[in-house]
Formats: C-alpha cells, structure tokens, sequence
C-alpha cells in the first residue's frame, strides 16, 4: 500500500514536471524581408502563437498568413492572393525540438545559443529544417530569436515570370517572441 | 501628321500606363474605421470557428467585424501596438485584437466594442491544455 502511494506520488511529480514547464505566447513577432529591384519587400506578423515545453525542449510556432502587414496594401494583396494563395493555404507552422534542452538553464539569466530542429510548413508544403538560434532569459522571462532565411522554391510560392528577375530566391525571416509561464 | 498622332498616341498611352500603376502601387489600405461590420460577440465568434471553422471563414475572415466583451487583458506588442484580450466562453481563449489607436484607461473587466478586420482562428495545442485564440488585426474602439 505504502509502496502504491510512493509510486503515485513520483509519477505525479513526473507528470507535473513535464506538463508544468510550458511557455506561450499569442503575440509572437515574425517579420520577412525580400530585397526587390523596384521597392524592398518587407512584412510584420504580431499574431504568433508560440509554445515551449522547457523540460522536453519541444517547441512550436503557428501564424495565420493573412496577420502579415505590409508597409503597401497592394504588396498584401499579391501576397496573400498570388503567392501564398492564402484562402487555400492560410496558417504557416513549426513544430519541432531544441537539442540539448538541458543545456538551456531556464531559470539563469544568460544568452544561449541553441539549435532547433523540426517540420516547417509554409504554401501547404512541409520540409525538415535545422536552424540556429538563442533563448534569452532576463528576471525570468523567456525570449526566443532566430535568423534563417528559406527557399521560396522550396515550398512552391510561384513568382510570377514578369517579376521573377525583380524578386529574390531567398527570403530572411526574423523570429522573435517572449513567452508567459502557463498557468 | 499620321507621324505625330502615333507619337501623340504613344505618349498618352505610356503616361495612362504609368499614372494608372502608380495610383495601384500606393493604394491605401482598406478603410476600416469607417466601414460597416458585422456585430457579433466575442463568446459567439469564438464560438462559430471552434464549432464550425468553415462556416465562420466564410462569414468572418478578412471582413469588418465589431467585436464585443469583456476585456480581460490589456498589454503592447513588440512593435508597441496595444493588444486588448476579449473573453470568451473559453478558459485561456480570447479575440485577440490589435489595435491602430491605443485606447487610454482600460480596466480588466471593462465591455468593450472593438471594430477590425477578423484574421482568423489559430488552434493552441490541445496536448499542452493552451486554446487557441481568433484574431482581429487593425482594430479601432467602436460605441
């Protein structure tokens, strides 16, 4: 009887360990810019859900392509309607692992460098990426960055033959996002 | 003189052209302030993508929406716009708005109309327990 209780007890704290390390945001920041021969193209996201589980290092990021803001409405339009076909295809998502977790002390103020490794679905289309980035932590509160760029070929976004020469192969993104603790 | 209307004709046709693509490059954005929405609250709209998600895109997605309820958090983004929670029915589940104008005096607990374009709806993770939330992008205060 006694040994049952023990074992409740330890699996509870199992279960707590794992279910009560989760951070999230619901107003991440993702931006990408693409530079184009007759103006810059440049978009903001404000509307990221992101999740982090800091015992098991899973992590995810999830946005819905038409919370992008461009500095042009016209950019938005062809954006959402030609290149991203965003009726067809509205969310982007990431689900994926930081390595070595461990090595991230999330209750030390730091800069760690981390990788993160997982599935990238942009246009309906999933690819396995590995890319770098770095958790900061400050008086408790959790910031993840990243930098990568990714191959519009690579998840189909279609440029259009008149303006293929204007427009860049490769995108920059910029992740940002500061996390609560979830009660 | 036949010459002279082709080159006349030429040029009217390249200044059409070029005036024409400027005017579409700088478009405004679609005035939301003053456009007419849909009136819904924010338990119902919250509700409809949850219960029938094709429906509500149909009915909401990227439309003018007045949103109504009870605000449940107030804070800034990155880019320090102000992003004002609406309850729903949902514990953790809210019409997550950003707003163009920041609106002073905010109490948690307060009603609140917000007028805006509806994004749609991002499902949290059931696994972790987090709901997802419908957002509302380039909000404005509405009576």
């Amino acid at each position: 009887m006694k040994k049952n209780i023990i074992l409740v007890l330890v699996l509870f704290t199992v279960y707590i360990n794992c279910k009560g390390q989760l951070y999230y945001t619901k107003n991440g920041r993702i931006s990408f810019f693409s530079s184009a021969l007759l103006e810059d193209i440049k978009a903001d996201n404000n509307q990221v859900i992101s999740i982090i589980n800091t015992s098991t290092g899973d992590i995810q990021f999830s946005l819905l392509n038409n919370t992008f803001h461009f500095k042009k409405s016209l950019m938005e339009i062809h954006f959402n309607e030609d290149y991203m076909e965003s009726s067809k295809y509205p969310k982007d998502s990431f689900k994926g692992k930081i390595k070595d977790p461990s090595k991230v002390n999330f209750t030390v103020d730091g800069s760690y460098p981390v990788v993160v490794s997982g599935e990238l679905t942009i246009h309906g289309i999933t690819n396995k990426v590995s890319n770098t980035g770095t958790i900061f932590i400050n008086a408790g509160i959790i910031t993840a960055a990243s930098k990568f760029q990714i191959k519009l070929a690579d998840y189909k976004i279609n440029i259009p033959k008149i303006v293929k020469d204007n427009i860049a192969e490769f995108v920059d993104v910029t992740v940002s996002c500061v996390y609560d603790k979830k009660r | 003189m036949t010459k002279k209307i082709i080159l006349i004709t030429i040029a009217a046709v390249i200044v059409i052209t070029a005036i024409t693509g400027y005017v579409l490059w700088n478009k405004p954005y679609k005035d939301v302030k003053d456009a007419d929405g849909v009136k819904i609250t924010a338990v119902d709209l919250y509700n409809n993508f949850i219960t029938d998600s094709a429906k509500a895109i149909l009915l909401y997605t990227d439309k003018v929406v007045l949103v109504s309820g009870e605000i449940i958090q107030v804070n800034l983004n990155q880019q320090a716009q102000q992003i004002i929670l609406i309850k729903t029915a949902v514990a953790g589940a809210s019409v997550n708005c950003t707003m163009e104008e920041k609106i002073a005096g905010l109490e948690l607990g307060d009603k609140i109309t917000v007028k805006g374009i509806c994004s749609g709806y991002i499902s949290g993770d059931a696994d972790m327990d987090l709901p997802g939330d419908v957002f509302l992008i380039r909000g404005y205060p509405s009576k």
